[in-house]
């Protein structure tokens, strides 16, 4: 099977999830499909203790869907449990 | 207006941005940050905000009270940053011409704002130890879970887990949330149908809370579609439950129930009800009908290729007549428990289909309830081989001879000054007057269930006849029944009679 193409994605991460990726933006190259596949990524990578069944996630400033495709250059957003109010 | 500030929040200066003369009440949410949670002091909160999609997301809440909350303005203000005890973290003002509308609007605001804003907050304890709101692991894993909240209902060998897979995948149309809509909907939401679509075009009126079961008192005055499909969600966060605030007309029906799995018919009307078949029908997707008169109901399941139609079922005129004299406004007397079991029973018939176990029968039978005897009678119901509708095959079936003749019947105001002159009969309810300014002189009246009296005046008029009642309901129901018995020129004027109130509390 022959290797997904690498793609550039812009990642913001907001309150528990920046402390504990240790940055508020990251950038990388990779092969996820999709922002459920990302987040396993990240997930490994970085000691991320959500599942990923908890979180939402935003493409591009909007809230989208974690199976949605990614295409290069999209800003991806994930969003943990949120306390507003 | 929804704005994200790291400033200290003016509230006075906020409310007085409300201020108008045609609003006669003004709600006033404000959110404190308070020296304690879950037992824990508390000494400072620090707010953050996912800062593009928060905008974005407090605009579109407003938007949608807007929409929901017509006449009411509403502004909302969130902090972000540092905050110590005391302060304002959100602030949130409604002003409407009524305190109810003001009060639906502002409670909105804050819940959705709590539910959808990507906002967070970590708090700070005396002893330096802190942590985000909501995010602690004890916080995360003790959230529901679907395996928990079907753990009774799965059990059963008829259910399973392939059985609440089906469920899940189910997509549920209600026509009408009403009497029969209310229950049929909780309960197919607690049984966890993946999509509910509620369709109501109706506000939440007092007269309905005493059987209409997903409405309270503060509800009056707002939209029923969407607020039972808050509810709906509210009982259940793991299905999607999406409200329609319109009415199901013959040009949107097909649309409407396409690709649905099953589609519930609660409306109180025969317009409706003939109009939501023709688009089922043909469709093949299963229809689940029930009606209720005061202690008594009937309940019947269609779809096509078996036990007939609708059509076939209705040529009994007699019915007809007892349907257009019996009455179907929300003037109607209806003995609540009658409406909660027939709703109760579709949403059982509706869960059999979807999980495969209804048989044949299902689609053969009239069930009568009577709640006053406490007895149920199954009566077998056959297609009519005559029928213009189902007793032709499907790729020869034009729908509903009747159904254009029908919406002919009912007129708008614009329709009904092309006729010239006619003659208007008005048809009171018990405790029903005319507004005595304008109607007198303009309309004879008859009592709405004397159909007997109705027939005697329209023999003596020469010009077209146009009926109105309170609601509009019962009107083109009679127009409808006698244009059944050979007579023309009889029409139904469209909706409420501006004319026509009330005499009694309702």
């Amino acid at each position: 099977m022959p290797a997904s193409p690498q793609r550039p994605i812009r990642i913001r991460f907001f309150a528990v999830l920046r402390e504990q990726a240790g940055c508020a933006t990251l950038e990388v190259a990779t092969s996820a499909a999709t922002p459920a596949d990302l987040y396993r990524e990240l997930q490994a990578g970085r000691g991320l203790s959500f599942r990923a069944d908890l979180l939402r996630v935003a493409i591009n400033e909007r809230y989208g869907a974690m199976d949605a495709p990614l295409n290069a250059g999209d800003q991806v957003v994930f969003i943990p449990p949120v306390a507003g109010g | 207006m929804f704005e994200l500030t790291d400033k200290p929040i003016d509230n006075a200066a906020l409310r007085a941005r409300l201020e108008r003369p045609d609003a006669g009440a003004c709600v006033v949410f404000e959110g404190w940050v308070r020296n304690h949670h879950l037992g824990q002091p508390v000494n400072e909160l620090h707010y953050e905000a996912f800062d593009i999609l928060a905008r974005s997301e407090g605009d579109a809440i407003l938007t949608e009270i807007g929409h929901r909350f017509t006449g009411c303005v509403v502004l909302c203000v969130h902090r972000t940053g540092a905050l110590r005890v005391g302060e304002l973290a959100v602030w949130i003002g409604a002003a409407s011409a009524h305190r109810a509308t003001a009060f639906q609007a502002c409670r909105y605001a804050i819940e959705e704002i709590k539910r959808r804003l990507p906002v967070w907050k970590k708090e700070f304890h005396p002893d330096g130890a802190a942590e985000w709101v909501n995010c602690t692991a004890e916080a995360t894993a003790r959230g529901p879970q679907p395996a928990d909240y079907y753990a009774r209902q799965s059990a059963l060998p008829e259910v399973g887990p392939e059985g609440q897979a089906r469920l899940a995948a189910a997509r549920v149309l209600i026509v009408g949330v009403g009497g029969l809509g209310c229950p049929a909907a909780v309960y197919l939401a607690g049984a966890g149908v993946g999509q509910l679509t509620l369709i109501d075009s109706g506000k939440v009126e007092l007269s309905n809370l005493h059987r209409q079961i997903l409405f309270g008192i503060d509800d009056v005055g707002a939209d029923k579609a969407a607020v039972g499909a808050a509810a709906l969600r509210a009982r259940n966060p793991f299905i999607q439950a999406e409200a329609l605030v319109t009415e199901l007309t013959a040009q949107n029906a097909r649309t409407l129930v396409a690709g649905r799995t099953v589609v519930l018919d609660c409306t109180d009307n025969f317009a409706t009800r003939f109009v939501l078949h023709d688009a089922c029908f043909p469709a093949g997707v299963p229809l689940v009908q029930a009606a209720v008169h005061r202690f008594e109901g009937t309940l019947d399941v269609f779809r096509r290729g078996a036990g007939g139609c609708l059509h076939c079922l209705r040529q009994n005129r007699g019915i007809a007549e007892l349907e257009a004299s019996a009455g179907s406004c929300a003037g109607g007397a209806v003995f609540g428990p009658a409406v909660g079991a027939l709703g109760v029973m579709q949403a059982g018939e509706a869960l059999k289909l979807i999980l495969g176990r209804a048989g044949d029968e299902t689609f053969q039978r009239t069930h009568l309830v009577n709640l006053l005897d406490c007895s149920m009678l199954a009566i077998a119901r056959e297609a009519d081989p005559a029928c213009p509708v189902c007793g032709k095959l499907p790729s020869q079936m034009t729908l509903a001879p009747s159904a254009s003749a029908r919406e002919s019947v009912v007129l708008d105001p614009g329709e009904i000054a092309a006729l010239g002159n006619v003659c208007r009969i008005a048809q009171l309810d018990a405790g029903e007057v005319l507004d005595a300014d304008r109607a007198t002189a303009e309309f004879l009246t008859v009592p709405v269930d004397d159909v007997a009296q109705l027939r005697e005046l329209i023999e003596k008029t020469e010009v077209p006849v146009i009926l109105t009642c309170r609601h509009g309901l019962r009107s083109a129901a009679t127009a409808r029944l006698l244009r059944a018995e050979g007579r023309t020129n009889i029409y139904a004027q469209a909706g409420d009679s501006p004319v026509i109130h009330s005499t009694g509390p309702e």
